[in-house]
């Protein structure tokens, strides 16, 4: 797509991309700060066998919100959501099968 | 409706014998002669030069691994070893498998005809990062250069596989530093398949639909896929292994109570996507050369295309096969075994669609097709045995001998090689702007296959009768294959020595080749030999797709340039598809 | 801003357009991280697999770490991920002093967290928490009575180990404090890591800093550059967003480590 070469500046129409605002930016660390915290709120309690599955959808979360909002994932172009699960589903694909291995065998315990 | 597209005689008597030479414009600037300091090839940003230097770089990696194979052939003429000591042998073998695997097949087809002729197959003036691309090779100078001297001074003696706990707390060779040299390595392979990516997203011309795109590029673009996912995890497996070599103590050590399979499986969820890094190029260069010397459209070109995808996806899910013998859980041995299977169909589909494109063709014998036919040959054969391999059954008692070597050599050489000689001899006239003598290149790809076929058939049946691979001594009754074999690699070695000569000879005694000696369909052959420096004077215009070899009543021009020397004006031609601008 | 706009955009020769280039580069930045997500996830992988066979001795190991340094280091880095997006906006927003500014106050919260980062590896060498094979002869060990003269020899780790989780009060009853030292070794390597990746992000923030101030980075033509660079570090951050459950918080831990941690790390402890 061939861009015209002289088009009107003014207040950013026509533009190339778009940035995230300063108060969504704020909103954000906000969001990602209170996750903070309650990812240490979690790490501090005494939940047992769940609460490693809790600390990670937690890290999950996070990772959502600090890709969706500040690494502007939201506004993306679809290839560029493409590029970013597919290296979610791989890194996936490798613990399953690997993970599999090892929940299914142990070593004898010396 | 195209009476002004001038019409070119592609009567097939014509093929491939070059078409007589043109006046050559002696003063025709293309981009070798654009400017000849060694400082403008240095730093060159030009695509085609860093396909140049890598062809330059990787040619003598393969002396160097060529000469550590006859090293361990003529090692394996008598039982007891003829010429190595016991650790010199394992030092040769790892030598061999290192530098041929990470230092010349992993790099040679993407760095040289990737980097070459993708842009120009896709219409581009270059990649998307050209500076990125005069890094990747850099880094891939860097770490192979320091991963051979390492190799002079004291050698590695852990295999190719540097299988833990050997290579973390037993092996006095240099693994540390070897495993940096590979670590170095890996990350020319990222950046060049970033490159690749980026590329064949953002920068095509119009008109280039994927559907249209050459299948070349199709491979390309499957084979920086797994580059992109495979190579992060072999460089963090190699600097966990480093680390306990290292500090002494460490992750995969059993007498700390952890795993050597977590190596294992680690080293092959990089190292068996890897084997298909390999060998998908060549299948791209494979999908080129066949069409032009049946003078006949690619049978089935979506399933080649999604197989080359497919084959990138499943080949991620199948390395367990490397460790049915190792100590991996039984079910998933069964997984991996059902999946093996599986990534063979995509391999198969494709062979049955070069065959078939050539069924009722009109085939020229050329050396790049006679290195094409070599390569269905042998690389069916070594693909078969691989299921021999993949079945979990036959495998353990397969596994480790030299069945399993001589499967990966005639997949690795007489596939993957094979197709590299076809692709080198294919655009070597573009890339050089000269014509090699064609009768002894044919001979050359007929010494190969024999000698290849004499090498690492009688492999076959060492390792069916268990002859270990790896192992310098073997029992008396093997001797006469093991001769066979050795004589075998010696014809092998004439024949990659002739190429050399024939080719390095063409560039002083070869005849201007022309645009288009092969008359071949595609953007690069629609430019002059060599190419000039921004390849293209105009971006041209597609609107036709890949391989119309084809079309009665003459017209065969798939691209139509805007504006053309010829006089071809974009406006006068009834475009066949809806014209498509570039971007995904 | 017209003006800024048709002298500053250098196009590079094989792209017809800035956006072409733009969306290229953009391209190249988030498949770069795809590779550095298989990275540190074939590093977490490796974790994975002994965590799930030695669940108690990685829940120890967690324990003798010190979570107050990486609490304040998880919102240290979230505040530079903050900064470095509002770097960004300000080169959109065609500030470029502004743009200087924040990505100055990016380099010193990374700079902090680093600082801290090698106060937490200095306390860890100093407490001797490093694997090694290192023996400590029972004359030196800290076992006392008939037992001590025919005593095996000790590992110096187990015994660093003992005297760390003694101060934490985590129980140690069932835990192979030996094999701890796996734990430990993807401690270093994760942590390493991500430092050796936080130094690249702040080496090339400084880069940015440096160009800044010559009013280097005019929008559209090379904003581009800025948004890659955050995007890579708030990639790193979203790698210590995983490190601090996996390594820090594994296993049962409480509030009052993170005081202890902090009065270690300015040392402040008795």
């Amino acid at each position: 797509m061939v861009e015209s070469p002289h088009h009107d500046h003014n207040a950013h129409t026509g533009d190339i991309h778009e940035v995230a605002s300063v108060t969504s930016s704020l909103t954000t660390f906000a969001v990602l700060a209170m996750l903070a915290i309650l990812a240490l709120v979690v790490g501090f309690s005494n939940l047992g066998e769940i609460k490693v599955i809790i600390s990670l959808t937690v890290a999950a979360t996070q990772s959502l919100v600090l890709s969706l909002f500040f690494m502007d994932l939201r506004r993306a172009d679809p290839l560029i959501w493409l590029v970013a699960s597919s290296g979610v589903f791989w890194v996936g694909l490798m613990f399953l099968f690997i993970i599999t291995d090892y929940l299914t065998r142990h070593i004898a315990v010396l | 409706m195209n009476k002004t597209i001038p019409e070119l005689d592609y009567t097939p008597q014509m093929v491939p014998y070059p078409e007589p030479t043109p006046a050559e414009d002696k003063n025709r600037v293309h981009y070798l002669n654009v400017s000849d300091t060694v400082w403008s090839w240095l730093f060159t940003l030009d695509h085609k030069r860093i396909g140049i230097l890598y062809l330059v770089s990787v040619s003598i990696f393969f002396v160097f691994g060529g000469i550590a194979a006859a090293l361990v052939r003529t090692n394996l003429l008598t039982p007891t070893g003829a010429i190595l000591e016991l650790d010199q042998y394992n030092k040769a073998f790892t030598a061999h498998g290192t530098i041929m695997l990470f230092l010349f097949l992993i790099p040679v087809i993407p760095g040289v005809l990737g980097n070459f002729f993708v842009p120009m197959m896709i219409g581009a003036k270059d990649m998307a990062f050209p500076k990125l691309n005069l890094l990747s090779w850099y880094v891939y100078m860097a770490g192979a250069m320091f991963f051979v001297w390492q190799l002079f001074v004291g050698g590695l003696d852990t295999g190719w596989t540097l299988y833990p706990p050997y290579t973390s707390q037993y092996s006095h060779t240099n693994v540390l530093y070897a495993g940096l040299g590979i670590f170095i390595t890996g990350f020319s392979s990222i950046l060049t398949a970033v490159n690749i990516i980026a590329t064949v997203h953002k920068m095509r011309c119009p008109g280039m639909t994927w559907s249209r795109l050459p299948l070349f590029v199709w491979a390309m673009y499957a084979t920086s896929l797994i580059q992109l996912l495979g190579t992060p995890v072999l460089a963090v497996t190699v600097l966990m292994l480093a680390t306990e070599r290292l500090f002494g103590i460490g992750i995969f050590d059993p007498t700390l109570e952890g795993d050597p399979l977590l190596f294992q499986h680690l080293f092959w969820f990089y190292s068996h996507p890897a084997v298909y890094i390999m060998i998908l190029p060549g299948f791209g260069v494979i999908s080129e050369v066949i069409p032009c010397f049946s003078r006949k459209n690619i049978f089935g070109y979506h399933a080649i295309a999604w197989a080359s995808v497919g084959i990138a996806v499943v080949g991620f899910l199948v390395w367990g096969h490397h460790m049915y013998i190792a100590g991996q859980g039984f079910y998933l041995g069964m997984v991996f075994s059902t999946l093996t299977m599986l990534v063979a169909v995509p391999s198969a589909i494709k062979v049955f669609n070069w065959v078939a494109t050539m069924y009722r063709g009109s085939i020229h014998f050329a050396p790049p097709m006679s290195f094409a036919i070599a390569f269905l040959f042998l690389f069916t054969i070594g693909g078969l045995t691989g299921l021999h391999l993949g079945v979990l059954g036959t495998d353990i008692h397969l596994h480790d001998t030299y069945f399993v070597v001589a499967h990966f050599h005639f997949v690795m050489v007489g596939g993957m090689l094979v197709a590299w000689l076809a692709g080198l001899h294919y655009y070597w006239p573009k890339m050089t702007g000269r014509m090699y003598n064609t009768f002894w290149a044919n001979v050359a790809a007929i010494v190969v296959c024999v000698g290849f076929f004499l090498t690492f058939a009688p492999q076959f049946i060492l390792g069916y009768n268990g002859m270990p691979r790896r192992y310098p001594h073997y029992p008396e009754e093997f001797q006469i294959l093991n001769i066979l074999s050795t004589a075998g690699a010696s014809i092998q070695a004439i024949g990659f020595t002739m190429p050399a000569i024939y080719l390095l000879g063409s560039l002083v005694f070869g005849r201007p080749a022309g645009n288009n000696p092969w008359h071949a369909t595609g953007l690069e052959w629609q430019v002059p030999s060599p190419p000039p420096p921004h390849n293209f004077e105009q971006i041209p215009i597609v609107y036709y797709p890949p391989y119309e070899y084809s079309i009665p009543n003459g017209l065969k021009h798939v691209v139509i340039h805007s504006l053309n020397g010829n006089g071809v004006h974009s406006s006068d031609i009834t475009p066949k598809h809806q014209e498509v601008t570039s971007g995904s | 801003m017209a003006a800024n706009v048709h002298d500053a955009a250098p196009v590079a020769h094989h792209f017809n357009n800035l956006q072409q280039q733009h969306d290229a580069i953009r391209l190249g930045i988030w498949l770069f991280l795809v590779t550095e997500v298989l990275f540190f996830g074939g590093a977490m992988c490796a974790y994975t697999a002994y965590r799930i066979w030695f669940p108690k001795e990685f829940e120890a190991g967690s324990a003798a770490l010190n979570v107050g340094i990486a609490s304040v280091n998880t919102f240290l880095l979230l505040a530079s991920s903050l900064t470095v997006t509002l770097a960004v906006r300000a080169c959109y927003d065609g500030q470029q002093k502004l743009v200087q500014f924040w990505l100055g106050v990016t380099i010193i919260l990374g700079s902090l967290f680093l600082a801290l980062k090698a106060r937490e590896y200095y306390l860890d060498f100093e407490e001797g928490l490093v694997p090694s094979r290192k023996l400590v002869s029972p004359q030196q060990s800290s076992m006392i009575g008939e037992g001590a003269a025919l005593a095996a020899p000790k590992y110096a780790f187990v015994q660093s180990l003992e005297r760390a989780l003694h101060h934490a009060g985590y129980p140690t009853e069932g835990v192979d404090l030996f094999r701890v030292q796996l734990f430990f070794m993807f401690y270093y390597i994760l942590t390493g890591l991500h430092v050796i990746h936080m130094l690249v992000g702040i080496g090339l923030l400084g880069w940015q800093f440096f160009l800044a101030k010559f009013g280097f980075f005019r929008y559209p033509a090379r904003y581009i550059y800025i948004e890659v660079l955050s995007v890579y570090w708030h990639f790193v951050d979203m790698v210590w967003i995983f490190l601090l459950p996996l390594l820090y918080l594994a296993g049962p831990h409480h509030f009052g480590q993170v005081i202890s941690g902090l009065q270690q790390a300015f040392g402040l402890s008795q």
